[in-house]
């Protein structure tokens, strides 16, 4: 009996002494009467040491402590009490303390037990988890803001290098403009040579200039591909014959292969495939010295709608070492650096192919052997098309033509104002200039013209506010010829938007020039009657709201049926409050009108008439103006109306039918 | 953590721009839309605890009569200080953002294409600042 009860009391004993939490008993006076193992290490004196000492002595807050018993002798029991514990070290250790009051078999309370725990670590853990916390906030925000920096930088270079090559492109047009002139007077052979030279120079530049605006537009994502229907054989035979005195220079042999299979006329951007068959074609001339260059045109792929089209074209030239192949298609990179050396040209071309390859889904690949030749191929999808492919104007036909036009030319810079006047002087046409919108627009209620060339940046009214003037308020249907330094097909898109007839780019080719005019004229003269015909141009584009509808036709309806419930009311106050020149009215009504724009996908032109209605009635100023912005806006407004009635119709057709089925 | 929904209440006077609003914001599940034409409907509204208002900043164009954005954001903000009220206005000018920087608005969006885009940006940073809040009183309270 009493040996079992030895071995309870050892088993007990050794259960406490293995505790990891510090055990105490203390009796009334605040005196330590039993310790474990875990004491002897949190405090770090001996065990002999601390039994009979006071209790609260080993704590920071020594009256605390001494609280925290004389409660648990109050309450029977404390809970989740914090005390400090300074070791003999002098180390402090964060304890959470539990413990209650034991006795003996009667009943009588004998003393309290003190179950504490070492929560420093805990806290520790708790402490640097909040500050790592803390840190990688700020570190999610230092990395935000250096986004932010780098997207802006990467934004900035591209703007910089459009903006600069823009620049340069300006005065560069009228040096090679004016160059052309003196090179048709009367020279010595030298003044011609030196002069050729500044011309050849001028051409290299212009090709460096828009090579590199069409990368930076590519990277941006801004290049737009038309969709219009060309004959490709056609196109294939043009930029062959630029080519063919050089490839007779250099004695080369030239093999055409064409696929017959290929429908006549294909809908896509004859002016991108040109220049990327440019690119490649003056590359296999550059680099072939003996031999032949071979351009193949094959249909991979029909279906109904499309065809798919491989286009490649091989030399007999110097050929590309494998580990430079790829690296041939970056930009300013050459096979390699004693290329440039020998063959001269900048590494823009192929860079320029392979982005405008990508960009309309295809690809491009090349194989080549050193000292054997080299191959590029790309392949592109078209759309099959039954419309027919715009006709050509043939020079030949142009040189019959001895009229002489009337021109107004609307452009701001001098220098170009002149040199126009130059070129149409020695056509024999009449001309008058105007140096921005504004005044082109009262030269034409004064005077009759055949055809306006117009600049389509210009200060005070610009080539597109211009033109919608000319075709919305004044109804005119004379030709407007758009001159631009900045040629995209997106701008193109726009030019035909507002109703411009064509665009010619600068710096401007005489020959094209002359052509487009009388080709112009002629063409008005022959289809004054199909031109009523013609479709309106949409004012609307509903892809937008398309899109955030996420194609929902009841969605689509409720937004459209909201504008046209509050752009007529909009309007009409804002006509009543022009004529009781409450402007502050004026601009608020404009200034509800603004988001709508973008939202039914009107031309941001006319925003910028509404922009232009607030900033003046803000000012309270240009009345005259605004009442004939304002006329300008009704009108579209009105055609808007109609066009949207007619969309709402439509979609609420389809949704029928498609409940129908 | 409960998953609730984020309520928003959207106000604007232009009912076709505050109606994309909706669109676009009834494409996301995790929020629940309420839209207001003007700012006297959203004031009467308040007690329903929004999480967040976006709200337009020229209220009184058409019916002078109407209380202007920065008048509806005080007394947002007289009701209950706490909830971010995002200000939208079709003018992109500093000092009406200024304004409304000044009066406690959490940020200024301008009515673009890109304004939704802005805004949900905003709203999950609101979010995601108010669940860090959350974390560090708990991490607080324990210490």
């Amino acid at each position: 009996m009493k040996a079992s009860k030895k071995h309870d009391y050892q088993y007990t004993r050794s259960l406490i002494e293995a505790g990891l939490d510090p055990l105490i008993t203390i009796n009334f006076e605040g005196i330590i009467t039993d310790i474990n193992q875990a004491t002897v290490e949190a405090t770090g004196v001996l065990r002999k040491n601390l039994i009979g000492t006071e209790f609260s002595k080993y704590f920071t807050e020594p009256e605390k402590a001494g609280e925290v018993y004389k409660e648990i002798f109050e309450k029977g029991s404390v809970k989740d009490l914090t005390l400090c514990l300074r070791n003999h070290n002098g180390k402090l250790k964060d304890i959470l303390f539990n413990g209650s009051v034991y006795k003996d078999e009667r009943g009588k309370v004998m003393g309290v037990v003190i179950v504490a725990r070492d929560v420093t670590e805990q806290n520790r853990i708790g402490k640097e988890l909040l500050e790592a916390k803390i840190f990688a906030e700020l570190a999610t925000s230092i990395a935000e803001e250096a986004k932010l920096k780098a997207e802006d930088a990467v934004r900035s270079k591209q703007q910089f290098l459009s903006n600069m090559s823009h620049e340069i492109r300006t005065p560069m047009n009228a040096i090679l403009g004016f160059t052309k002139v003196i090179l048709k007077t009367e020279l010595t052979t030298k003044q011609r040579e030196y002069l050729s030279a500044i011309k050849i120079s001028g051409d290299t530049l212009i090709v460096l200039i828009n090579d590199v605006l069409d990368l930076a537009k590519v990277d941006a994502g801004k290049m737009e591909f038309a969709q219009s229907p060309f004959k490709l054989a056609s196109s294939l035979g043009v930029v062959l014959h630029l080519f063919e005195t050089k490839i007779q220079e250099k004695n080369l042999e030239l093999i055409k292969e064409f696929d017959d299979q290929i429908p006549e006329v294909l809908l896509g951007d004859a002016v991108r495939l040109h220049q990327m068959l440019i690119n490649l074609v003056s590359n296999a001339v550059k680099f072939t010295s003996k031999g032949k260059i071979t351009i193949s045109v094959r249909l991979l792929k029909e279906d109904k709608k499309s065809v798919s089209i491989q286009f490649s074209l091989t030399d007999t030239g110097i050929g590309i070492k494998k580990d430079n192949q790829k690296l041939i298609f970056e930009n300013f990179q050459q096979a390699s650096n004693s290329t440039s050396k020998v063959y001269g040209g900048t590494g823009l071309g192929l860079a320029i192919v392979k982005q405008l390859v990508e960009a309309q889904g295809g690809v491009i690949i090349v194989e080549s052997k050193l000292k054997v030749g080299t191959t590029f191929s790309f392949t592109l999808d078209f759309m099959k098309t039954n419309q027919k492919a715009k006709p050509e104007i043939e020079y030949s036909k142009l040189d019959e033509t001895n009229k002489s036009f009337k021109v107004l030319v609307a452009e701001d810079i001098p220098l170009n104002q002149l040199l126009m006047r130059t070129l149409l002087d020695d056509f024999g046409f009449e001309c008058d200039i105007a140096a921005n919108g504004k005044i082109a627009i009262d030269k034409l209620q004064n005077k009759n013209y055949d055809i306006i060339l117009m600049d389509l940046q210009m200060p005070e009214m610009n080539g597109f506010e211009a033109t919608v003037y000319i075709r919305n308020v004044m109804n005119l249907k004379i030709p407007i010829l758009a001159l631009t330094a900045d040629v995209t097909t997106a701008d193109l898109e726009k030019c035909k938007a507002v109703g411009m007839n064509d665009y010619l780019a600068k710096p401007v080719d005489e020959r094209i020039l002359y052509s487009k005019i009388v080709g112009l004229i002629s063409t008005l003269e022959q289809d004054k009657e199909i031109i009523s015909k013609v479709e309106k141009i949409k004012f609307t584009n509903l892809n937008y709201l398309d899109q955030r509808s996420k194609s929902n036709p009841d969605l689509m309806m409720e937004m459209i049926s909201l504008y046209l419930e509050q752009t007529p009311v909009l309007i009409e106050l804002m006509k009543n409050s022009l004529e009781k020149k409450d402007w502050i009215t004026l601009g608020a009504a404009v200034h509800k009108m603004i988001p709508s724009f973008s939202i039914v996908g009107i031309h941001v032109d006319f925003e910028n008439i509404a922009k232009r209605i607030q900033e003046y009635a803000n000012k309270q100023q240009q009345e005259d103006e605004i009442g004939e912005m304002l006329i300008q806006l009704e009108n579209v407004c009105l055609q808007v109306y109609e066009e949207l009635s007619e969309d709402l119709d439509m979609i609420r057709k389809t949704k029928l039918e498609k409940n129908e089925k | 953590m409960k998953n609730e929904k984020m309520k928003i209440f959207l106000v604007d006077d232009d009912a076709l721009f505050l109606k994309s609003l909706e669109i676009d914001f009834s494409h996301h599940t995790e929020y629940l839309i309420k839209t207001f034409p003007t700012g006297e409907a959203c004031l009467e509204n308040l007690s329903q605890n929004p999480d967040i208002i976006i709200l337009d900043y020229h209220l009184d164009g058409i019916d002078k009569n109407a209380i202007d954005g920065i008048e509806t954001l005080d007394k947002i903000k007289a009701f209950n200080s706490e909830i971010p009220v995002i200000m939208l206005s079709s003018q992109d000018k500093i000092d009406v953002a200024i304004k409304c920087m000044h009066h406690h608005a959490f940020d200024y969006v301008v009515k673009s294409e890109t304004a939704f885009m802005r805004l949900q940006k905003i709203i999950s940073t609101i979010s995601s600042y108010k669940k860090m809040e959350k974390e560090l009183n708990w991490y607080m309270n324990r210490m």
